[in-house]
């Protein structure tokens, strides 16, 4: 997975120190301050920056963060809305299922920007990611396969791509 | 006020318990292990959301509130990560069914 | 407020108990991975209401390890569940 990657250039130290700052920052909170402590925070934070710039090397994308805010609100939405309908499904006496296999071809190419979309609308009302085909398209799991589920994943594509940039 | 806060609180609470019952009921009435997921992941999640919102005014510093939040999130991380690969892993078992 | 919250919490355990019931039921050991997700989710729920109730500090701290480890346990486990064709043509899919 990080064997293609180790050939980019050094990690650029920007993203080091901002990663090590935010893993500081959790150790912080999640333990407290003690300056007694503060070596053991350190050394978690150095060892967690590590990793992940092991597992999550630095690429060209940038999240814009005006979208990402809006996109974030209408996720948040979203994920309150799939909570609600799963529990109405579950709770009406008649069982209103549905369920079933809808193929979606993702526009996404990179694997990482591909596997964060996925991981969303799995939190998405009705739907639920399988993995992919052999053609490379998303094969998603619907509660209810009458819907127009393309139609919307399509939707929450362009609102995902609108955050991310590339330089 | 304070009456005000712990009346957000039972109702946040509340609401999030009943989702708990709900993604249960849903487990056991549920035909097949992918609709089940469905109900495991969604109803769940929003059922400790809401239990995270009902608790936070009642945390008793800043870092404690931060704390429930930091926790919140990581579930969702989790649960949204997870529930793919386990669909992935029914679906290559079960080959559609 | 302590009451209520125990209560809470305890109710949530019981819907988490039946749910077990039924994911443990199986048929699969994939299926099985759900319990992790339900314990999860709904332990985690029922530890944040005792911390609240009861005051206990280190209650938080369990629940964000618990996260952690649901998490890494169910990763894992999919993993080690999964035939080895199937991981091999997931990979060739990436």
């Amino acid at each position: 997975m990080s064997t293609s990657s180790d050939s980019r250039a050094g990690p650029p130290v920007r993203v080091a120190v901002g990663r090590a700052a935010l893993f500081l920052a959790f150790w912080l909170m999640s333990a407290g301050y003690q300056p007694a402590d503060l070596p053991v925070g350190l050394l978690a934070a150095a060892a967690a920056t590590w990793a992940s710039l092991r597992l999550l090397p630095p690429t060209a994308t940038r999240l814009r963060l005006s979208s990402l805010i809006m996109f974030s609100l209408h996720f948040f939405r979203q994920s309150v809305i799939s909570g609600i309908e799963v529990a109405r499904i579950a709770c009406d006496p008649r069982l209103p299922l549905r369920a079933g296999f809808v193929v979606y071809r993702c526009r996404l190419r990179s694997a990482g920007e591909r596997g964060v979309f996925c991981a969303l609308s799995s939190l998405l009302p009705g739907t639920l990611p399988t993995g992919t085909n052999e053609d490379g398209d998303l094969l998603i799991h619907c509660l209810d396969v009458t819907r127009p589920v393309v139609a919307s994943l399509t939707e929450e594509e362009t609102l995902f791509t609108r955050v991310l940039r590339h330089d | 006020m304070n009456t005000a806060i712990d009346i957000f609180t039972v109702v946040a609470i509340c609401a999030g318990a009943a989702f708990f019952m709900a993604g249960s009921v849903g487990l056991l009435r549920f035909p097949d292990s992918l609709t089940r997921l469905h109900a495991l992941t969604k109803a769940d999640n929003l059922g400790l959301g809401l239990i995270v919102l009902g608790l936070l005014p009642q945390a008793d510093s800043l870092l404690g509130g931060l704390k429930l939040v930091a926790v919140w999130l990581l579930v969702q991380l989790a649960s949204a990560t997870v529930a793919q690969l386990i669909a992935q892993a029914l679906r290559h078992r079960g080959r559609g069914t | 407020m302590t009451e209520f919250l125990l209560g809470a919490a305890g109710f949530v355990l019981l819907t988490v108990a039946i749910g077990l019931i039924r994911v443990l039921g199986g048929p699969g050991n994939v299926d099985r991975t759900m319990a992790v997700q339900l314990l999860g989710t709904g332990g985690i729920a029922a530890l944040l209401l005792v911390a609240a109730a009861t005051g206990v500090r280190g209650a938080e701290d369990v629940a964000l390890g618990l996260a952690l480890l649901a998490a890494f346990a169910s990763v894992a486990f999919v993993n080690s569940a999964a035939p080895e064709d199937d991981r091999e043509a997931g990979r060739a899919n990436e």
